[in-house]
C-alpha cells in the first residue's frame, strides 16, 4: 500500500512539467488576447483620427474653392500646404486639391498681372513727371536758373541770348499759372520770353519752372506755361 | 393771372441775381493765390527800385528797369516822397520818380524794401476788380562823395488793384489776373540808423 502510494520523482517532475506549460498556454492565451484589443482600439482610434484629418481637409479645401475674397492669396496657399503635408490617401481629398491649385494658381497669376499692372503704371507716371520736370524742359529750366544765378549784367545778358536760342523768336508767349481749380485756370499777366528772362536777371531768382512747352517744326518751342517750383 | 407772372418774373429775377452772385464767388485758394501775386509784384517793384537807384547800375539797364516798372503800375499811378529835412511830401509820377531817382545827387544810393504786408484785403469791388492796400517800409541810404550819409526810414502804403482779363494766345481764350499797382502814399518818415 504504502508502495502505492509513493510516486516517484519522475513523475512529480513530469506533472511539474505540465503543470508549468499549462500555466504558459494559459498566460499566453490571455496576453495574446489583451495584445489584440489593443491593436484594435490603435486601428480603431487610427481611423478616428483620419477621419477627422479627412473632414478637416475636406472643409478647408472647400472654403479654399468656394472663397469670394475674405481670405487673402497667401492665407488660402497656407491652408493648402498644410493639407498636402497631411498625404491623405483620399481620392476625394486628392481631387479637391488639384480643385484648388488649379483656383490658386489662377489667382497668383492674376495678382502678379495686377502688380505688374500697377508697377508699370507707376513706371509711366514717373515718366511722365520726370518728362514734366526734367527730361527735356530741364535744360530750360537749367537756363532759367543759370540767367538768375548770373552776378554780373554782361554774364546774365550772354546767357538770356543762349535761353533765347531754345525759342522761335523772343516774343514767344509765357503764361505763369497762378492756381488752378477744376477747369478754372488763374494765369498771371501774359509775358513774352525776352521779357521774362530779363525779370529773372533783375530779380536774380527763378520762382518757376516749366509746366508745358510747345515745340515747333525745328524743335524751338513756340509756347511756354510755368507754374510755381 | 397777372399775379402769377408777376410772382414767376420775381422768382427768375432772384435766381438769375443768385446765379450772378455764385459767378462772383472765387474759392479761397483762388483768391489766396490772387494775392500772393499782388504781393509778388510789390516785391517786384522793390528790387525795380532798388535797381534804378543803385549808382552801379549801367544807364541803359536802369532806362530798361525803368519801363519794366511802369509795366506794374496804372496809369496815372503817383509816388509819394518825403524827407527828413521837409514836412511837405511830394507827388511824382512813377516815370518822373524813377528818373529823379536815378539822378539823385549821391555817390552812393542803397534802398531797401521790407515788412511788406496787406494792410487791408483784397476786395471785390462793385466794378468787378478787386483793390487793396500793402503797407511797406523803405530804408533809404545816400552816400555823398564826402561820405556823408543820409538814411531814413519811410512807411509807405501801397494801393493794388486786381482784374481778371481775358486775351488770346495761339487760338485760344485765356484768363489770367492782372495786377496794377495805384498810388503809394507816404505816411510816416523818421531817421534811420
Amino acid at each position: 500500500m504504502m508502495k502505492n502510494s509513493v510516486v516517484k520523482p519522475a513523475c512529480i517532475q513530469s506533472r511539474l512539467r505540465f503543470a508549468v506549460i499549462m500555466l504558459l498556454v494559459v498566460s499566453l492565451g490571455t496576453g495574446l488576447s489583451s495584445c489584440n484589443n489593443q491593436k484594435k482600439l490603435a486601428k480603431k482610434k487610427a481611423a478616428q483620427e483620419l477621419a477627422e484629418k479627412t473632414a478637416k481637409a475636406k472643409t478647408d479645401l472647400l472654403a479654399i474653392i468656394n472663397d469670394d475674397g475674405k481670405m487673402t492669396l497667401e492665407e488660402k496657399e497656407f491652408k493648402l500646404a498644410s493639407v498636402k503635408r497631411m498625404n491623405l490617401d483620399n481620392q476625394e481629398i486628392k481631387d479637391l486639391i488639384s480643385q484648388a491649385e488649379e483656383k490658386l494658381t489662377k489667382e497668383r497669376a492674376s495678382l502678379e498681372q495686377k502688380k505688374e499692372e500697377e508697377r508699370l503704371q507707376r513706371e509711366r507716371e514717373k515718366k511722365e513727371r520726370e518728362l514734366r520736370e526734367g527730361g527735356p524742359y530741364q535744360s530750360i529750366n537749367a537756363s532759367f536758373d543759370a540767367v538768375a544765378g548770373a552776378g554780373e549784367v554782361s554774364s546774365a545778358n550772354m546767357k538770356i541770348r543762349e535761353a533765347l536760342a531754345n525759342f522761335t523768336n523772343e516774343d514767344v508767349p509765357v503764361l505763369i499759372l497762378i492756381s488752378s481749380d477744376g477747369d478754372i485756370k488763374d494765369y498771371d499777366r501774359p509775358t513774352s520770353i525776352r521779357k521774362y528772362l530779363e525779370f529773372i536777371k533783375d530779380q536774380k531768382k527763378s520762382p518757376n519752372k516749366v509746366l508745358n512747352a510747345v515745340f515747333d517744326s525745328n524743335g524751338k518751342i513756340k509756347e511756354l506755361e510755368l507754374i510755381k517750383k | 393771372m397777372i399775379k402769377v407772372r408777376t410772382i414767376l418774373a420775381l422768382l427768375a429775377i432772384c435766381f438769375a441775381g443768385s446765379g450772378l452772385m455764385a459767378q462772383d464767388q472765387i474759392s479761397p485758394s483762388r483768391k489766396q493765390a490772387i494775392d500772393s501775386l499782388a504781393l509778388e509784384k510789390v516785391r517786384d517793384l522793390s528790387k525795380y527800385i532798388s535797381i534804378v537807384g543803385n549808382k552801379d547800375t549801367p544807364w541803359s539797364e536802369a532806362n530798361r528797369v525803368i519801363e519794366r516798372t511802369l509795366e506794374l503800375f496804372a496809369d496815372g499811378a503817383m509816388m509819394g516822397v518825403s524827407t527828413l529835412n521837409s514836412q511837405d511830401i511830394n507827388y511824382y509820377g512813377i516815370r518822373e520818380y524813377l528818373e529823379r531817382l536815378m539822378a539823385l545827387n549821391y555817390d552812393k544810393v542803397n534802398i531797401q524794401w521790407y515788412n511788406i504786408q496787406y494792410i487791408s484785403d483784397l476786395e471785390r469791388q462793385p466794378d468787378g476788380r478787386y483793390v487793396g492796400v500793402i503797407t511797406i517800409y523803405q530804408r533809404f541810404e545816400g552816400t555823398t562823395k564826402e561820405g556823408l550819409r543820409y538814411v531814413d526810414v519811410t512807411k509807405k502804403d501801397v494801393t493794388v488793384y486786381v482784374e481778371r482779363k481775358t486775351t488770346q494766345i495761339s487760338g485760344r481764350i485765356i484768363g489770367f489776373w492782372d495786377v496794377l499797382l495805384g498810388d503809394i502814399r507816404v505816411t510816416e518818415t523818421k531817421p534811420g540808423n
